[in-house]
């Protein structure tokens, strides 16, 4: 298990120092300290920065002729190579990271990623057959199995990530819809904006807000206190601004790569991760020493992100696989609940959606453990599986107290060989899929044949949890967790363990010894003056 | 009878203003402890109890400069001399109105039994407080520099909790102790005025 960097330590002086200024800051922490000039200059900033940005481009890719087409319909790899024509080396950079390959490999670790064994517990799997389908959301043209050739350059989908004109749309296997005018979107590409990021990453999951719960698309028109990052009425940012990208390596965690978003630098030339939140807001953005001190064991994210699903869409917290399949007159059903959110659809089984969630919260270091279809399961006491616990403690200097979307569900099992299983889901009657022939047996044989993986032909249900750490949707500060929201009995660490929390734990009969000791004091004292005054001296 | 100022002033500026700080610091302790106090706020009882900690420890640096340059430190002497008088005083003598052992003077205004329990609380209970409290409030830098375990943080914040509550019973005894005087309000009277009357042969006696 590879180690997360330390985080490299100030110089003794400087710690020294910083010692010395907390002690004379003391007297100070109420009176207000002068606050530091604002970085912006205030809401939508970005969007200025944004439109100068657009300003300074010195092409404009309408003049070229190769990009006047006419394409035809459907046809990418024809965009992709008049792009290549000028970009020759940008199809090359694409291919190297995971928004081509889908898989992850590091350390001597494969296979964490979707078009490998990384197993997920909303749809499971692409590999037992649904890649099609799921390869919508693949920057390339044609993934449709694993015979995709994932070396050919005219394969990359410039489009998905570049189009500014909202009008491109990807379909199966990830070609362009044939609606689509390919040549007047080639001739207005740009900087990726939140839609290009959004069209993949806010419909996670299978639909709009399911997976993430802190990113969907109500994000494009949050309202401030939605998230004031990208709020238009905020400061306006783009995915991009914080999610820099090296050679077309977008900044981001993976799966296997600690998700570290403390201060080590991704990319040359960064003092700290833009992804973490002190590039712009320092270490220390508070006016109290006592708050900037939490940064050393509590994520920004933890007080400043109270609920997610902020916007008006619900998020999925609970998908039941166990209950898929109920048929009437022999066909799929779904059912709303009171809020119109889809509570039972025969092809996912039952489901729970909600909005404003409280976080889960859990030390993490930035690393994930995530689990592959071919790790072999221990099936704990409680009967639950948590798919990618996070890695940290109090001891460990890298973690922190993060918030998490906690997603619990029930999926199929290969109770003999005790692995996860990838069924064949997403076909038509007739084919095996699960979503045509309602057999999880033939469907999960099918699925696991695709993938090249044994299957016992005994399958069971297990519980499952995965972990999603929240960092989008940041709120406005007065939204902020209050002190006490931690600090107190039953409060909102209650179950985050490994520490001494002020106001949470109180020791063992300390309080009883206390106020047994004031107990007595008194006693003694009150007898003592009620025999003193009714004996009528002094 | 004569009227003596046994309490200078700036013993007496000492002493309230430690009662004042000391209370506060109580009351904001014990409401971030979460013992149901709602006075302040979680965050401004913390800024509070923070802020008269330096404070106390300001005037403490002060009254140990007055105590050392006036002498008046040799008042908190613990003695044996007259002890067993005293202890016997307040357990049977004082219901049946006996007088008191030990005569005030100026030069030893505290009876045996204050000087025990003034020196305790000088020497043991003030600094397990300031010590507990110095390294809860510096924990965080030094957790990891130290590489103490994580339980050592609770070790520091029992040890600083039950001096808190042995200053509530010590505060409870105190009060109560005053009103022991030649009536119930002549001690804090004195404590407030510095004037206190003091039996003459006594002044004679003990000079």
């Amino acid at each position: 298990m590879p180690h997360p960097p330390r985080r490299p330590s100030p110089p003794l002086l400087r710690r020294a120092l910083q010692t010395l200024l907390g002690i004379l800051a003391l007297p100070l922490a109420l009176a207000q300290e002068p606050a530091p000039p604002p970085t912006t200059p205030g809401h939508g900033s970005y969007t200025i920065v944004h439109v100068a940005k657009s300003r300074r481009q010195t092409a404009d890719h309408s003049k070229f002729k190769i990009l006047k087409g006419p394409f035809k319909d459907s046809d990418g790899p024809a965009v992709t190579r008049a792009c290549l024509t000028c970009h020759m080396k940008a199809a090359e950079q694409v291919m190297a990271t995971s928004h081509w390959t889908w898989n992850i490999a590091k350390d001597g670790k494969d296979g964490f990623g979707k078009s490998t064994l990384l197993v997920n517990n909303y749809c499971i799997s692409i590999i037992g057959g649904n890649t099609e389908s799921c390869a919508r959301c693949h920057v390339g043209y044609g993934f449709k199995d694993k015979s995709f050739d994932f070396t050919r350059q005219e394969n990359v989908d410039c489009l998905v990530c570049h189009d500014t004109t909202g009008d491109y749309e990807k379909e199966k296997a990830g070609w362009p819809n044939p609606g689509v005018t390919l040549a007047e979107v080639a001739q207005k590409v740009g900087a990726p904006s939140n839609r290009n990021c959004g069209v993949c990453h806010f419909f996670g999951g299978g639909g709009d807000a399911t997976k993430h719960g802190d990113l969907d698309d109500t994000i494009l028109k949050a309202p401030r206190a939605e998230d004031v990052h990208m709020s238009r009425q905020g400061a306006g940012m783009d995915c991009i601004d914080c999610h820099a990208s090296d050679a077309h390596k977008v900044g981001g965690p993976n799966y296997v790569i600690p998700a570290d978003r403390r201060e080590q630098a991704k990319f040359a030339g960064e003092s700290v991760s833009r992804m973490s939140c002190a590039a712009c807001h320092s270490d220390s953005p508070h006016k109290s020493y006592i708050l900037n001190r939490h940064y050393q064991k509590v994520a920004c994210q933890t007080c400043h992100i109270p609920t997610y699903a902020r916007g008006k869409l619900p998020t999925n917290t609970f998908w039941d696989w166990a209950s898929a399949g109920r048929l009437k007159n022999g066909r799929g059903y779904k059912e709303e609940d009171a809020n119109g959110y889809e509570k039972y659809n025969s092809i996912h089984g039952e489901m729970i959606w909600a909005r404003n969630v409280r976080p889960s919260y859990v030390w993490y270091n930035g690393s994930l453990k995530f689990t592959r279809l071919t790790d072999r399961i221990t099936v704990p006491a409680d009967g639950r599986v948590i798919l990618n616990p996070a890695e940290g403690s109090y001891t460990d200097p890298n973690a922190k107290i993060w918030p998490f979307k906690f997603h619990e569900a029930t999926q199929p099992f290969d109770p003999i060989l005790q692995r996860f299983v990838a069924p064949y889901t997403a076909g038509p009657k007739g084919s095996g899929a699960y979503w045509g022939d309602w057999d999880w047996d033939v469907a999960i044989q099918k699925g696991m044949d695709t993938a090249g993986l044994p299957y016992s032909g005994q399958h069971s249900f297990v519980k499952t949890s995965m972990l999603w750490p929240v960092t989008h949707m940041v709120a406005p500060k007065e939204q902020a967790l209050a002190c006490t929201e931690c600090h107190k009995r039953n409060g909102l660490l209650a179950q985050v363990p490994g520490f001494y929390l002020l106001g949470r734990d109180h020791g063992a009969g300390v309080d009883l010894l206390g106020f047994g000791v004031i107990l007595l004091t008194l006693l003694g004292v009150g007898i003592h003056g009620f025999i003193r005054f009714t004996h009528g001296s002094h | 009878m004569r009227r003596v100022v046994l309490y200078e002033s700036f013993e007496r500026f000492w002493h309230w203003a430690q009662a004042l700080l000391i209370l506060t610091m109580m009351l904001t302790g014990f409401e971030v402890r979460g013992l149901g106090l709602h006075l302040f706020g979680f965050q401004r009882a913390v800024a509070l109890h923070n802020i008269l900690a330096v404070t106390l420890l300001v005037l403490i640096v002060f009254a140990i400069f007055w105590h050392v340059t006036t002498g008046e430190w040799r008042q908190y002497i613990p003695t044996r001399k007259f002890l067993r008088e005293m202890i016997a005083f307040y357990v049977t003598g004082i219901f049946k109105g006996a007088p008191h052992p030990v005569r005030k003077h100026r030069m030893a205004k505290l009876n045996p039994l204050q000087r025990l329990a003034y020196f305790g609380f000088k020497v043991l209970i003030i600094p397990v407080q300031v010590t507990s409290g110095a390294l809860y409030y510096y924990y965080p830098n030094l957790q990891h520099a130290l590489g103490w375990p994580p339980a050592s943080l609770w070790v520091i914040a029992v040890v600083h909790v039950l001096g808190a509550f042995g200053l509530v019973a010590f505060l409870i005894g105190h009060i109560y102790l005053t009103t022991t005087g030649h009536t119930p309000f002549s001690n804090i009277k004195a404590m407030l005025t510095g004037w206190e009357d003091l039996e003459d042969d006594a002044y004679f006696d003990e000079t």
